[in-house]
C-alpha cells in the first residue's frame, strides 16, 4: 500500500482537478482558480501519463501545450503576411525541440531553440521577405515567441524525466502562487504592500508543500526553503511582465477565451518559474 | 429551375467527424453571438470573404440539421479550373453555381439562388464577390441588395470572420495555423431599394468588424488601394524607358511609385529605395540578356515570351508587395505581346480580331467557346489558355511615343550596342503601326486612356505632355 503512495496521490489529485472541471462545465459556480483550472489539469494529465503509460507521450502532449500556445500567440501579433516561412519554421521547431526532451538528450535540447532555431528565424524571415521595412520586429516576435512558448515550457518536459514529483511540485507552487496574486489583486490597494502580501502570502503554503513533498521529489529541506522563497519571485515577475505583453497584444481581460490570450494568460506564470528551477535543480542536486 | 439537391448524408458526416475536429484542433475557432443563429429555420448568411476558408468556417458554424439544406454561392469558372476542386465541392457544399462578370441579360442571374430560397434552402453568400486582399473588407456588390430586395422577410445573418485571412490567404497553397474567429451579427431583415440594403448590410459587417479589430494587436495602420497602371509604349529608341524612369521620378514626388522597366524599382520622394530582390526578377533578367543576343526572330520568340510573361507576374508581385500607388510600366506585356504577333503574323490583322485577342490574353473576355476560330488561327493562344497564362493585366493607362523608325534606327545606332535581331527600319515600321493599332484598340474598345505622343520632339515636351495626361486621367479614374 504504502510504496504506491506516490501513485496514489497524484491520482487523487487528478481526480479532484477532473471533478473540478466537470462540475465548472456543468455548474455556474465559480471558483476562485477557475481560469488556471485548465492548464492544470492537462499538466497533471501529462504526469498520470508518464507514470502509468511512457513518458515519451507525456512529452508530445506538452508539445501539444506549447503548440496551442505559440498559435495563440501568432494570432495575437501583427505578423507581415511574407513572414509565413517563417511560421512554418517556428512551428516545426516545436517537434525539433520536444525530441531532443524525449530522448533526453540535454546538450542539444539546451541549445536546440537558443542556437538553431533563433539564428533560422531571421534567414527565414529574410527568405521569404519582400520588402525589408518590418523585418527586425518579426524576426523578435517570432523568436520571442518560441523562447517564451516552446523553451520555456520545454523545461516542464525536462523536468519531468528527472522525476514526476519535481514537475508536480514546480506547478502546484506555481498554482498557489497564481492563487495568492489573483485574491491580493483586488483586495490590496498599496503597490508596496500589493508586492509583499503576493509574494510572501504564499510562502509558508509553498514551504508546506515544498517540505510535506520533499520524501517524493527528493530535494533536501535547505533547498526546499530556497524555491519556496524563489518561486512566488519568479511567479510575480512572469505576472508582471506578462501584463505588459498582454496589453500590447490588445487581450482584454474580461475577454479571456482560448485563442485570445487565456492560454497566454495562464501560462505567463511558468514563463519565469520553469526554467529557473529547472536549472536550480541540474546544479546544484544533479 | 429545380432546387440543389441536399447534402447528402456521407458529406454531413464527413463534414461533422473530419472538418470539424480540423478546424477546431489544427486552426483553432472562436465563435461570440451564437444564440444569434438560434430558432432560425432558412436565413441568407453574408460573410467577408479572404480566404478559401471561409466557406468551411462557416459550415462549422451552422448546427447539424442545418448543414444538408445550406448552399454556398460560388463562380463556377473558378472552380471548374480543376475538376478534382469542382468534384470535391460539389459533393460537401452543393454549391448554387453562378457566375460572375457581366449579367447575361436574357437569363436571370438570381434563377437559382431563387429557386433554393424557395424551396425552403438557406444560402451563403459573400456579397464582396470574391477573396479580397488579405484582411480588408471591399465593398459590396449590389447583388445582395438586388436579391433581398425581393425577399424582405428573410432573416439575413451577417457574419464576420478574422483569422482566414492569415491562415490561408489568397495566393498562397499552404495552410498554416491561425486562431480563427467568427463573429455572428443579430439577424437583419432589410426593406427598401437594393442601393438601400447593400449599403446597410455593409455597415453592419464595418460595424462588427470595428468592435472586432479592438482586440488585436496593431503595429502600424497602413491602407492599401490597389495600384493604377501607366504603360509607356513605343518601338525601340523611342525612349520610352527614359520617358518611364523620368515619369516614375517625377511622380514619386507624391506618391509611391514602382517602375517595371529593365529592372525593378521602387521610388519615394523623388528618391529610389532600396529593395529586396525578387527571384522571379533574376531569372527574367537573365532571359531579356539571353534574347538580346539571338541571331533570328523565330529563336526570339520563346524567350521573348518567356520574359513578358514574367514582367507581368513581376507587375502583380510589386503591387502585392511594395504596395505603390502607381506602377509606370516600360511597355506592357499584354500590349507588346498583342503588338508582337503582329510582327510574326505575315498578313494584316483587323482590329476586331486583335481585341478579341487582348480579351481573351487578359482573362476579361471569359465566355469565349473552344471551338472559335480564333483558336485555330493562334495555335499559341489556345495553348497559352491551357497553361493559364492568359490573365495578364491590362494598364489603366498608356501612353505610346511614336517615332518614325529612321530615327529609331539612327538613335540605336548611337548607342553603339549590339543591335537586336529586329532592329532593322523595316522590321521596326511593322511594329510601329501594329503599336498604332493596338492603342487604337485599347482606346476604342476597352476605354482606357490612351495617348499617342511624338517622340521625336526634346524630352522635356514629352515628359510635360506625359504628365498632364496621366494626372488628368488619374484624377478622372478616382
Amino acid at each position: 500500500m504504502f510504496e504506491n503512495l506516490p501513485l496514489l496521490t497524484l491520482i487523487a489529485v487528478f481526480g479532484l482537478l477532473s471533478v473540478a472541471r466537470l462540475y465548472r462545465a456543468f455548474g455556474q459556480r465559480r471558483f476562485l482558480f477557475d481560469a488556471y483550472l485548465g492548464y492544470t489539469w492537462l499538466f497533471f494529465l501529462t504526469f498520470i501519463v508518464s507514470e502509468l503509460f511512457s513518458y515519451a507521450v507525456s512529452v508530445w502532449i506538452l508539445a501539444l501545450v506549447s503548440f496551442w500556445a505559440v498559435r495563440e500567440y501568432f494570432s495575437l501579433i501583427n505578423i507581415r503576411l511574407q513572414d509565413r516561412l517563417a511560421l512554418v519554421g517556428a512551428y516545426l521547431s516545436i517537434p525539433f525541440m520536444y525530441y531532443f526532451i524525449q530522448t533526453e538528450w540535454y546538450g542539444m535540447f539546451i541549445v536546440s531553440i537558443p542556437v538553431y532555431a533563433f539564428l533560422a528565424i531571421p534567414i527565414l524571415v529574410a527568405w521569404g521577405g519582400r520588402e525589408s521595412e518590418g523585418t527586425v520586429f518579426s524576426i523578435g516576435a517570432i523568436d520571442f515567441g518560441l523562447f517564451l512558448f516552446v523553451f520555456c515550457i520545454g523545461h516542464v518536459g525536462y523536468l519531468l524525466s528527472y522525476s514526476v514529483w519535481m514537475a508536480a511540485l514546480l506547478i502546484l507552487n506555481v498554482l498557489v502562487c497564481d492563487l495568492a496574486i489573483c485574491l491580493v489583486r483586488n483586495r490590496v490597494e498599496r503597490p508596496i504592500a500589493k508586492i509583499l502580501l503576493s509574494w510572501l502570502a504564499p510562502v509558508p503554503i509553498v514551504l508546506a508543500l515544498s517540505l510535506a513533498l520533499s520524501p517524493w521529489t527528493e530535494i533536501p529541506p535547505i533547498h526546499s526553503i530556497i524555491l519556496a522563497l524563489m518561486i512566488p519571485v519568479l511567479v510575480q515577475m512572469g505576472h508582471h511582465a506578462g501584463r505588459f505583453v498582454e496589453a500590447d497584444l490588445g487581450i482584454q481581460e474580461d475577454l479571456l477565451v482560448p485563442g485570445r490570450g487565456q492560454i497566454l494568460d495562464n501560462l505567463q506564470s511558468l514563463f519565469y518559474a520553469a526554467p529557473v528551477m529547472f536549472h536550480y535543480i541540474r546544479y546544484f542536486l544533479k | 429551375m429545380n432546387a440543389p439537391s441536399c447534402i447528402s448524408r456521407a458529406a454531413v458526416a464527413l463534414h461533422l467527424i473530419l472538418l470539424r475536429p480540423f478546424m477546431k484542433l489544427f486552426c483553432g475557432v472562436n465563435v461570440t453571438g451564437r444564440e444569434n443563429l438560434e430558432g432560425l429555420e432558412q436565413t441568407i448568411v453574408i460573410a467577408n470573404h479572404n480566404s478559401h476558408l471561409d466557406v468551411l468556417l462557416l459550415y462549422y458554424l451552422l448546427p447539424a440539421r442545418m448543414i444538408c439544406r445550406t448552399h454556398p454561392v460560388a463562380d463556377q469558372p473558378y472552380f471548374a479550373r480543376s475538376r478534382v476542386l469542382y468534384r470535391l465541392v460539389n459533393f460537401l457544399l452543393i454549391p448554387i453555381w453562378i457566375t460572375r462578370g457581366k449579367p447575361d441579360l436574357d437569363h436571370d442571374p438570381f434563377g437559382e439562388i431563387k429557386s433554393a430560397i424557395d424551396s425552403g434552402r438557406s444560402v451563403i453568400i459573400f456579397p464582396e464577390g470574391t477573396r479580397g486582399r488579405p484582411g480588408e473588407m471591399e465593398h459590396f456588390r449590389s447583388g445582395i441588395g438586388r436579391l433581398m430586395a425581393q425577399y424582405p422577410l428573410l432573416p439575413i445573418v451577417p457574419i464576420l470572420l478574422t483569422g482566414p485571412d492569415r491562415a490561408l490567404p489568397r495566393a498562397s497553397a499552404l495552410l498554416l495555423p491561425f486562431w480563427n474567429n467568427i463573429i455572428v451579427g443579430p439577424p437583419q431583415k432589410c426593406v427598401g431599394s437594393h442601393r438601400e440594403i447593400t449599403h446597410q448590410l455593409e455597415s453592419v459587417l464595418v460595424d462588427l468588424s470595428r468592435s472586432e479589430r479592438a482586440c488585436r494587436h496593431k503595429r502600424r495602420s497602413q491602407t492599401v488601394r490597389p495600384a493604377r497602371c501607366l504603360a509607356f509604349l513605343g518601338i525601340d529608341g523611342s525612349g520610352k524607358s527614359t520617358a518611364s524612369t523620368l515619369a516614375a521620378q517625377r511622380f514619386s514626388e507624391s506618391m509611391r511609385v514602382c517602375l517595371v522597366s529593365d529592372e525593378l524599382r521602387v521610388f519615394e520622394h523623388g528618391q529610389p529605395r532600396e529593395l529586396q530582390p525578387l527571384p522571379s526578377e533574376k531569372l527574367r533578367q537573365r532571359i531579356s540578356a539571353y534574347a538580346k543576343t539571338v541571331g533570328s526572330l523565330k529563336q526570339y520568340k520563346i524567350p521573348k515570351l518567356a520574359e513578358l510573361l514574367l514582367r507581368d507576374r513581376l507587375l502583380r508581385e510589386a503591387g502585392r508587395w511594395y504596395s505603390p500607388d502607381l506602377i509606370v510600366m516600360d511597355g506592357s506585356p499584354l500590349l507588346n505581346l498583342l503588338a508582337w504577333s503582329v510582327l510574326y503574323e505575315q498578313e494584316e490583322l483587323d482590329n476586331a480580331t486583335c481585341s478579341t485577342a487582348l480579351g481573351i490574353l487578359s482573362g476579361l473576355t471569359k465566355d469565349i467557346s473552344r471551338s472559335d476560330n480564333i483558336f485555330t488561327r493562334f495555335p499559341e493562344l489556345a495553348r497559352m489558355k491551357r497553361l493559364g497564362l492568359t490573365h495578364l493585366s491590362l494598364p489603366d493607362i498608356v501612353i505610346l511615343i511614336d517615332i518614325d523608325s529612321a530615327t529609331a534606327c539612327r538613335r540605336i545606332e548611337a548607342r553603339g550596342q549590339q543591335r537586336q535581331v529586329h532592329e532593322t527600319e523595316e522590321k521596326l515600321e511593322r511594329l510601329r503601326r501594329a503599336y498604332h493599332q493596338v492603342c487604337e484598340v485599347v482606346r476604342t474598345d476597352w476605354r482606357v486612356p490612351t495617348r499617342i505622343l511624338n517622340g521625336g520632339q526634346p524630352l522635356e515636351n514629352v515628359m510635360e505632355q506625359v504628365l498632364q495626361f496621366a494626372r488628368a486621367s488619374l484624377v478622372t479614374k478616382e
